[in-house]
């Protein structure tokens, strides 16, 4: 089947940029969860406009930005002769925007779940605050950030719109399962689309699943 | 705003005592390390905690907090919340503090089936594994009904006494203050008030006792059982005890009274220093309240109605 480095392109996009998200979600979600600086409703409607805006306007404000007569866009064509757009790199860059609240929002709101209080008492007890994080607010945050890590990882796996825009449906390089379906679909070749499709919706469902039997037990326990 | 300058003894049991919203919680905080209260001076012996150009952060500092709530970390079991403090500290044991706050058969629970009582020893037991230069009790016993707080309370001296951390307690409860401390500072409206008159206090211990009652006796008292009173089971058999002496609960008369309800009549001499009457039982020396006394060297019955028992410890262990 010609499918499989459009699936295998799709995993190691989606798995790249989870772990991506994660090394910046954690510590914007932890910063979003303590501070009181006023900046922070700004940080948290940036954070969010993925959410809102059209894949349309984020694909092309995406494109514009890595046009090579910018800085960002010159800069990568210096490095590796290559354009950002059209590129399997292109495409995390856009999945890390598009995917980021995804991550972020359940992590922030994880954070904020850990009370101020047992990070107080971990101090005293002769953690420094890096400690604290790791030892304390981190495993009590654990579900929250399992659940930004899974929701982020099937997201990028579904994204079409900004990824077409950005990455120019290129096979074998850009071009994701989504797009393969909409190809397969333009070509009449529905046999495809069909097994595709289904996969997809398999996978999304197995993994919401999970996430609410782990939603599940954890309120067991308490009860 | 705190208005407050004044030195501390590092040694047993300092309470700071005074009504609601006077500060004590604050002073407490800023002491530790909790708060950033930008014109502090702390100083601990030779180390400065904190001055015009130095803050040392509170996980550097070695001390231990009790809040008023226990505050355990939920995903580790209570053994586990016990050890977070002394691993930090490199500390491996601490068989010492598990015993004396009885927490032996709590180490496998997880924290969320312990009741009020049993995780608030806890919280004690852990600030106390990492052998802290300082202990700071914030209101320990204000989220407890008073049965736990009774329960507890013994538990606070005797821990703290056997592992001779001094101690700094924030109360606003007379008993506990009468209970525990050694001496007292008073906080109000922001400000200290000074050093109060420290609790009436004799030392006793306990030389006999059953599965109810123990028996215990004052030191300096006969073998004749004039200095002797029998007090529910709340210690072990050669163990030194403070008997705390409410102030209410005392009366002081010129005969002795006979046919009476108290716990025990102890004869005293009276005396002055420096101006503040004391009276002397066997050798030991209670603090007077300010009052109408006349007749230095004259002898007075103290009648003891009630007392609050402070547990310190088999002095071998200590």
């Amino acid at each position: 089947m010609t499918v499989w480095p459009a699936i295998w392109l799709t995993l190691q996009l989606a798995l790249i940029t989870t772990v991506l998200l994660m090394i910046i979600a954690l510590p914007l979600g932890w910063w979003l969860a303590r501070t009181t600086n006023p900046v922070r409703p700004v940080v948290e409607a940036i954070t969010a406009l993925p959410l809102v805006l059209p894949p349309t306007v984020l694909g092309f404000y995406l494109l514009i930005l890595m046009s090579p007569d910018t800085p960002l866009g010159g800069l990568w064509v210096r490095v590796t002769g290559d354009t950002l757009a059209f590129s399997f790199a292109g495409l995390v860059v856009a999945s890390l925007i598009y995917s980021l609240p995804f991550a972020v929002q359940p992590v922030q709101s994880a954070f904020m779940a850990v009370p101020r209080m047992s990070i107080e008492t971990a101090r005293t007890l002769g953690a420094t605050p890096r400690d604290a994080f790791f030892s304390v607010a981190l495993p009590l945050a654990k579900r929250g950030v399992l659940t930004g890590a899974v929701l982020s990882f099937a997201h990028t796996i579904g994204e079409f719109g900004v990824v077409l825009m950005v990455g120019g449906n290129i096979p074998g390089r850009t071009r994701v399962i989504s797009i393969e379906i909409f190809t397969a679909v333009e070509r009449l070749d529905y046999a495809t689309a069909h097994a595709l499709s289904l996969g997809l919706l398999c996978f999304s469902f197995v993994t919401l699943f999970l996430i609410y039997a782990l939603g599940r037990r954890g309120a067991a326990r308490l009860g | 705003m705190l208005d407050a300058a004044t030195s501390i003894p590092m040694e047993g049991i300092t309470a700071i005592s005074g009504p609601s919203g006077g500060g004590k919680t604050t002073l407490l905080r800023v002491l530790a390390g909790l708060e950033t209260a930008a014109q502090a001076r702390v100083s601990i012996g030779n180390a400065i905690w904190q001055n015009a150009d130095t803050l040392l952060p509170v996980e550097a500092r070695h001390i231990g907090f009790v809040f008023q709530d226990p505050y355990l970390f939920p995903h580790l079991s209570a053994g586990e919340n016990i050890a977070y403090g002394a691993r930090r500290r490199g500390i491996r044991q601490f068989d010492g503090v598990i015993e004396a706050l009885d927490l032996g058969g709590l180490l496998n629970r997880s924290v969320d089936g312990l009741s009020g009582g049993e995780a608030q020893r806890v919280a004690l037991g852990r600030a106390l594994a990492s052998d802290p230069k300082v202990l700071f009790l914030d209101e320990p016993l204000a989220s407890l009904d008073p049965a736990r707080k009774a329960e507890l309370l013994p538990y606070i001296a005797r821990a703290v006494i056997e592992a001779r951390v001094p101690a700094i307690y924030v109360s606003h409860s007379t008993d506990e203050v009468t209970s525990l401390a050694d001496r007292v500072l008073g906080l109000a409206g922001g400000a200290l008030t000074g050093w109060r008159r420290p609790p009436m206090r004799l030392t006793a211990h306990v030389i006999a006792c059953d599965d109810k009652t123990m028996r215990v006796r004052i030191a300096g008292a006969p073998e004749s059982g004039e200095g002797d009173l029998t007090l529910p089971l709340a210690a072990r058999v050669g163990e030194r005890v403070g008997l705390g002496l409410p102030q209410e609960s005392v009366l002081l008369s010129a005969t002795r009274p006979e046919a009476s309800n108290a716990l025990a009549i102890l004869p005293g001499a009276l005396r002055h220093e420096a101006g503040r009457p004391r009276l002397s039982v066997w050798g030991q020396d209670l603090r007077l309240p300010q009052g109408d006394w006349h007749g230095v060297g004259s002898r007075l019955w103290l009648s003891v109605l009630r007392v609050l028992l402070r547990p310190e410890g088999i002095d071998s262990q200590r």
